[in-house]
């Protein structure tokens, strides 16, 4: 799987990975976030002319997968204080709050605990998670699943926010989510 | 963006398992009842006089033992396996560094352990007429094996999480962590029981404090690896 793929991609630009169920595309992610060691090749990210150090990935990246969860027990600001928390950013409350609204959480929804909400709210939650530290690189796996029109518009803003700034990668077959990409790999069975 | 340190993001950790603890009371609810179920039936069945007055000390300290780690294991070993089963793992490990993860969760289990032995260890003593000669030498016995078994029982419930959670290899993998401690802690308890002397409990602190500087120094190698791979 994934045999011969090479490539580059630069901040300012918006690669789509698409592909057939069982191509890849969720595995090419997951081997760009660093989850996956791949059997061959490497994944290198750069900065300022050096290597970021693998240890150090999780700074610069921000990933939303379905096979990724926000934690039930919290709110969805609690969430994302964590989040902040971790990932050393100083968390406060009305970027958070401002962050969630642009993703179409209603602000009376932000104090109520993830674990009741639907599949879309949570969906939200993930994606700002995913985005909270500004990251240089993300990394998104069919962002829009479980979401409605207007959610989906949401994370289309969104990516057109992070498209001036960071090296985005969107693996999907939504064809909505395609008409984002500046470049696209077509991975085959 | 202010420089992030590995002790604010360990804290974050923590903070974030407690709240998530007080809300669910998954861990709390196995290791209490766990642990008072066992402690009564010892009671019930061995009472406090139907042991020799000479044999006492030493069975005693070990049956004290054996209800904490019985009690305790039931709880610590979710500690990674809950995050594997919500499906929150993957987000954990793409945003913090290992290390942070892995002290978070000692920190937690720690004050789970301690928690433990504040309810079970008095209850102990009245039930079981046991005696301590040394408080402060039980003390200092059950802080540093508080300690050496979290830090333990955190590195292996991290394997078994990656292990899809099982069970046996849980076992496999306690048995020669856990043997060694339990015998010195099992030690400087007795000693705590019989000898009023502070000292009489540091021949077993230290090799408690060696086996918990070992297991940590060896966590702080490994879980990345674990963790990550």
């Amino acid at each position: 799987m994934l045999a011969q793929l090479s490539g580059t991609v630069e901040p300012g630009r918006v690669l789509v990975v698409a592909g057939p169920n069982g191509s890849g595309k969720s595995t090419l992610l997951n081997i760009l976030a660093g989850v996956i060691r791949p059997s061959r090749g490497e994944v290198r990210y750069r900065q300022d002319e050096g290597d970021i150090p693998r240890a150090r990935w999780f700074a610069h990246l921000g990933v939303a997968a379905p096979d990724m969860a926000v934690y039930d027990e919290l709110t969805a600001v609690e969430n994302l204080m964590f989040f902040a928390r971790l990932r050393g950013l100083e968390a406060r409350l009305d970027s958070i709050g401002a962050l969630l609204e642009e993703l179409g959480l209603a602000a009376r929804e932000h104090g109520r605990y993830v674990g009741t909400y639907s599949s879309g709210m949570k969906q939200r939650v993930k994606l700002a998670q995913a985005v909270i530290h500004e990251p240089g690189v993300l990394l998104l796996d069919e962002p829009s699943s479980n979401l409605d029109t207007a959610g989906h518009d949401a994370v289309a803003r969104l990516v057109d926010r992070f498209r001036s700034r960071a090296a985005v990668a969107v693996a999907t077959n939504d064809p909505r989510e395609m008409a984002w990409g500046d470049a696209r790999i077509e991975l085959a069975l | 963006m202010r420089a992030s340190s590995l002790l604010s993001e360990s804290l974050a950790v923590l903070g974030k398992e407690l709240t998530s603890e007080l809300r669910s009371r998954v861990a709390l609810n196995a290791v209490g009842l766990f642990a008072l179920t066992t402690l009564i039936a010892v009671a019930y069945q061995i009472g406090p006089y139907k042991i020799e007055e000479a044999d006492r000390p030493h069975l005693l300290s070990a049956l004290l033992w054996i209800i904490l780690f019985f009690g305790a294991t039931s709880g610590l070993a979710r500690v990674f396996v809950k995050e594997e089963d919500a499906r929150t793992a993957k987000t954990l490990r793409l945003a913090a560094r290992p290390l942070a993860v892995f002290f978070g969760k000692l920190g937690f289990n720690l004050i789970l352990l301690l928690g433990l032995e504040s309810l079970v260890v008095p209850l102990y003593c009245a039930l079981m007429s046991y005696t301590v000669e040394s408080v402060a030498g039980l003390a200092l016995v059950m802080a540093c094996g508080a300690v050496a078994m979290a830090a333990s029982s955190t590195m292996v419930a991290a394997i078994i999480a990656r292990a899809s959670g099982s069970g046996t290899l849980f076992a496999i993998l306690t048995v020669p962590l856990a043997l060694p401690l339990l015998v010195v802690l099992i030690q400087g308890t007795k000693a705590a029981a019989t000898s009023a002397a502070l000292a009489a409990v540091f021949p077993a602190l230290r090799a408690i404090v060696s086996l918990a500087g070992v297991t940590l120094v060896a966590a702080v190698y490994l879980f990345p690896v674990v963790w990550h791979d």
